[in-house]
């Protein structure tokens, strides 16, 4: 008999200041050793993406939010592939500099790191991203021309393309005092929420891997700035990282067999303890899979899975999640290894 | 096609499933909801409050 492989999964979501993961890719080290105790671990590119950083695991599955909760609900499944062929879309409200500085970038990932980006569209106009925040602190954005969007994306897509990379023009707000703030560490990225509204809307209409990098003017040097946020002060472009995630992001199927993953084969969920209440963490409640709510995470909003019916096992940190996990992996149950643990309860 | 914001308040459901279910329903008729989280409780009123992106 094959042992079951164990699987998890890995949410912090974009745009509410998670105290980890809420920054320029800093909770990619809780999936790099996540990874070391799962046979497969799935997470979205919020928590691989570090601008010109990322780090490829080979049983790390990158999927995009939106397809991340079509998978927790059960209607689509995950299929591995050797090598996606990518195609990149460009805002035509970026200027003709920062383009070529994307292209360049993905010249590079090409030709050092052999991803196989095949082609890149120009949006036939300018896409207009605008950043709002909401009443309850979190951030999220609009898309002026959604249609130009889906347009590149169907060109692409009909010559053969089966992931897209894309990147919008944000607006530059160098004297903000959210980015200071976001620089520094502190409070909520201003650019997560209208990134997942653009990466959302491809995935809904095309059903292929995609992920998003936002193009903006550089930056001037801040002595003090986080290390938390430091990786996206590396360079001109974020694009590395999503071309890497996308390079062999899992495709979605309707098919069920040996070589698909479902959300019933999820062993774990290990979600921030204060942010509870997303469609794939709700999904996962109604599953077999253990919930494991960090406390350590903090974010803006305050919202404990246990206030919505959900069963979790509360910890402080992911190193706490991370031991979890190993005794759940080895059929023990984590309270044994405390001093005290409850008598066995009797249904009489 | 349009990208918009929309809130709503949900009766607090005894299963997270059906909770999921009915905030679902709740969104339909503003458009197809990309992207939406549960961002406040009250509890002494059962109500949760829901922030959505919709495209009509």
């Amino acid at each position: 008999m094959t042992q079951k492989p164990y699987s998890a999964v890995l949410i912090i979501p974009t745009g509410i200041g998670a105290s980890i993961g809420g920054y320029a890719g800093d909770a990619l080290p809780v999936a790099k050793a996540m990874a070391q105790i799962c046979d497969r671990l799935i997470t979205h590119p919020n928590v691989m993406n570090g601008a010109s950083l990322y780090w490829q695991c080979p049983n790390i599955d990158y999927v995009e939010g939106y397809a991340l909760d079509k998978f927790a609900g059960g209607e689509w499944g995950l299929e591995s592939v050797t090598q996606n062929k990518i195609g990149l879309i460009l805002d035509k409200s970026i200027e003709t500099e920062l383009i070529y500085r994307h292209l360049q970038a993905t010249d590079a990932v090409r030709t050092t790191l052999g991803i196989n980006v095949q082609e890149y569209i120009i949006t036939d106009e300018p896409l207009n991203v605008e950043l709002r925040m909401a009443e309850s602190g979190t951030s999220w954005g609009t898309i002026g021309n959604p249609e130009s969007l889906l347009r590149a994306g169907e060109k692409l897509i009909s010559n053969g393309i089966n992931a897209l990379a894309v990147v919008t023009r944000f607006p530059d707000d160098s004297d903000s005092q959210a980015l200071e703030d976001y620089r520094h560490g502190s409070g909520v990225d201003a650019l997560g929420g209208a990134e997942a509204v653009i990466s959302h809307l491809l995935v809904r209409e095309f059903q292929i891997p995609c992920a998003h990098a936002p193009a903006l003017s550089p930056l001037p040097l801040d002595v003090s700035v986080s290390p938390r946020s430091a990786a996206e002060e590396l360079g001109y472009t974020f694009l590395p990282c999503v071309l890497v995630g996308l390079n062999k992001a899992p495709q979605f199927t309707l098919n069920q067999n040996y070589h698909t993953l479902w959300a019933k084969d999820i062993d774990t969920l290990v979600i921030p303890a204060s942010a509870g209440g997303g469609s794939g963490m709700l999904s996962f409640s109604g599953l077999n899979t253990q919930i494991i709510a960090v406390e350590d995470n903090k974010t803006v909003l305050n919202i404990p899975p246990e206030l919505l019916g959900m069963k979790v096992i509360r910890v402080k940190s992911y190193l706490e999640a991370l031991g979890v996990m190993v005794t759940h992996r080895a059929g023990i149950r984590y309270d044994a290894l405390n001093s005290s643990i409850k008598s066995i309860k009797s249904r009489n | 096609m349009t990208t918009h914001f929309i809130t709503a308040e949900i009766d607090l459901q005894e299963n997270p499933l059906k909770l999921k279910q009915e905030i679902e329903e709740k969104l339909t008729p503003y458009g197809k909801p990309l992207r939406w989280a549960i961002t406040d409780v009250d509890e002494s009123k059962q109500k949760v409050k829901v922030e959505a992106i919709v495209t009509k």
